[in-house]
């Protein structure tokens, strides 16, 4: 009963769902819009449990002195801080809004801009010349970068003008990009929506239901 | 003489009225008309009418509708005299309307089309449009439960090997000699997000892996719904392996919603952790290479699957396997080994062998200027 309840429930939503997609009628619309609702409902009792798992890890870290702990008191404060700040006043508050604005935003940029970094050091890897697929995608990645820059299309077309791009290396990244990269995309493309298909038949029809928990 | 310049002047003054009047005619919108909207929810009614010729002065059209006998109203500004279409959506339900369409020349002087049909908005029971979309999604759903109902007899499914899933038993294997924990992370998806169920699937198989060696899994989530899911996945397979004892709560928890602080955190416990094996599964997005480069740099085994295509080079330069797209969906399969999952493997190369066929197809016939099969997939997207 634990198991086939969610699973009936799961076969009646599943079918609903899909006929939204092919019936525009306003009484089926009106179905859909109603069960989209209801996802957005379960989310807030959700929300209270995970804060609560948050606040049982840090407490559990405090309390055993693990290694930073000391940094569980800020998530504690930033948490206490927030929402003292928004929950009574809203979040258009101007104290909300500084406090988002200056320390969420920033710290966010910080570790969006680290990103810089980690891609040169993946590259290095990646770009090492170590077999003909390596090569390959060395070359090719050499000259997307020399298309990016504006220096890239008078370097090409000194020393590469018998090649059939116009417009240097900017015309020879354009081709590569829309070409050569678009076909491996749309490959991929397919195959993830055949995938997203038959996972979703499978769940639908309750075969695949180790997302329950597996077993039967 | 006198009688002569009175011809004259009556002669100029009718053919200045017949060519004001032709003028008039010609300036007036024709072939006007009002359809309710085709596959709609019936919120709508469209009017269509004949563009105008370039020389007839037209600066713009007014759409003017009316409820019964009731007075004309103006709806929808001045649109630009290019414009052949307009889509009512402010329409009631199951009230008729008639509507006019106005030309406004260029000295501001308007001219009103005859007035349209009464048309009603209604709602349509099934979208035409999307006809071939319902039967190539028809044809695929049949095939899949074909193969599902074909593999219960028991014959054997071939199926290709996939580095990255042949690599999780040794990855757990790795962490358990080494007694360091095993770190799983579901991406940014939601609940309602296929590559999360993909991923949970693998995550429940990677669990009664775990419960039977006893290696610690850590799983922290970034959206609530996810985080009570797998907790409820994990307790399973731990029950299922007859190891209730070896699962711990506290190691699936809610880190935080936010994208990057997410990755700030998954990065910070691989560099306190030390995990010897880190699975990155799901759906991600600029922060896929954060994670994987730190884990990279720790030394753990690294294996990624996502199906956001724009990720997977980050993955594949960053970690030791990388499952690409639809080998997500198929790990569940592939790990249990069971026949019915196995089965919908195969229907899905089917559907992939017809949209082989259908690009191959669609080539030749556009090579020979048949356009056919271009025009049936423009049409369906």
């Amino acid at each position: 009963m634990k198991r086939q309840v969610p699973l009936a429930l799961c076969f009646l939503f599943g079918i609903v769902m899909i006929l939204t997609q092919f019936v525009p009628h306003k009484y089926v619309q009106a179905l859909y819009k109603e069960f989209i609702d209801w996802g957005l409902i379960i989310s807030p009792f959700a929300l209270v449990l995970a804060v609560i798992t948050l606040i049982q890890t840090h407490t559990t870290r405090v309390r055993r002195r693990t290694e930073h702990w000391q940094y569980s008191f800020l998530v504690f404060a930033g948490m206490i801080i927030m929402v003292c700040v928004g929950v009574p006043f809203g979040e258009q508050d101007s104290v909300f809004v500084w406090l988002y604005d200056n320390v969420q935003v920033p710290m966010d940029a910080t570790m969006f801009s680290l990103l810089a970094f980690f891609i040169a050091s993946a590259a290095f890897r990646a770009f090492r010349a170590r077999s003909f697929e390596a090569t390959l995608l060395l070359v090719t990645a050499m000259i997307v970068m020399l298309g990016n820059i504006p220096i890239g299309d008078l370097v090409w077309n000194k020393v590469m003008s018998w090649t059939p791009w116009a417009d240097g290396a900017s015309g020879a990244r354009q081709w590569i990009l829309d070409v050569l990269n678009s076909a491996a995309r749309r490959g991929i493309i397919l195959g993830v929506s055949l995938g997203v298909i038959s996972q979703s038949i499978r769940i639908i029809l309750g075969i695949e239901r180790s997302y329950l928990g597996g077993g039967d | 003489m006198i009688k002569t310049t009175q011809w004259v002047a009556i002669c100029l003054v009718l053919c200045l009225s017949v060519s004001t009047a032709f003028s008039q005619e010609s300036a007036a919108p024709s072939n006007v008309t009002a359809v309710d909207t085709p596959n709609d929810d019936g919120s709508s009614i469209t009017i269509k009418w004949d563009a105008a010729a370039e020389d007839t002065g037209i600066s713009g059209y007014q759409i003017l509708r009316r409820i019964a006998d009731g007075d004309l109203e103006e709806i929808g500004g001045l649109l630009p005299a290019e414009t052949t279409n307009y889509v009512d959506s402010s329409i009631q339900q199951g009230t008729a309307y008639t509507y006019i369409v106005r030309a406004v020349t260029e000295a501001e002087a308007t001219v009103d089309s005859e007035q349209t049909a009464p048309v009603k908005g209604t709602g349509e029971w099934f979208h035409t449009g999307k006809t071939p979309l319902f039967v190539a999604m028809l044809l695929f759903s049949a095939a899949i439960v074909w193969n599902i109902y074909n593999a219960r007899s028991g014959k054997e499914i071939f199926v290709r090997r996939i580095p990255g899933l042949e690599a999780v038993d040794e990855a757990l294997g790795r962490a358990t000699e080494m007694g360091r924990s095993i770190l799983y992370v579901l991406g940014l998806g939601g609940v309602d997000n296929v590559a999360t169920i993909a991923s949970m699937t693998i995550l429940g198989q990677v669990a009664r892996r775990t419960a039977d060696y006893e290696t610690p899994l850590r799983v922290p989530c970034n959206e609530p719904v996810v985080l009570n899911v797998v907790r409820e996945v994990v307790k399973t397979s731990y029950l299922d392996e007859g190891r209730p004892d070896a699962y711990n709560e506290e190691n699936i928890f809610f880190l935080t919603g936010d994208q990057f602080a997410y990755a700030a955190g998954v990065d910070g416990m691989m560099i306190r952790e030390k995990p010897a094996a880190i699975f990155l599964q799901g759906t991600f997005a600029a922060e896929s290479l954060l994670m994987a480069e730190t884990g990279n740099s720790i030394g753990a085994i690294q294996i990624a699957g996502t199906d956001s295509e724009h990720q997977l080079p980050f993955f594949i330069a960053a970690c030791d396997y990388t499952l690409i797209g639809e080998e997500l969906y198929a790990a569940s399969a592939y790990l249990s080994r069971e026949p019915m999952l196995l089965g919908s493997l195969k229907g899905q190369d089917w559907g992939k062998i017809l949209i082989f066929l259908t690009i191959v197809l669609g080539v030749v016939l556009e090579l020979f200027g048949v356009n056919w099969i271009t025009t049936l997939l423009q049409r369906v997207s």
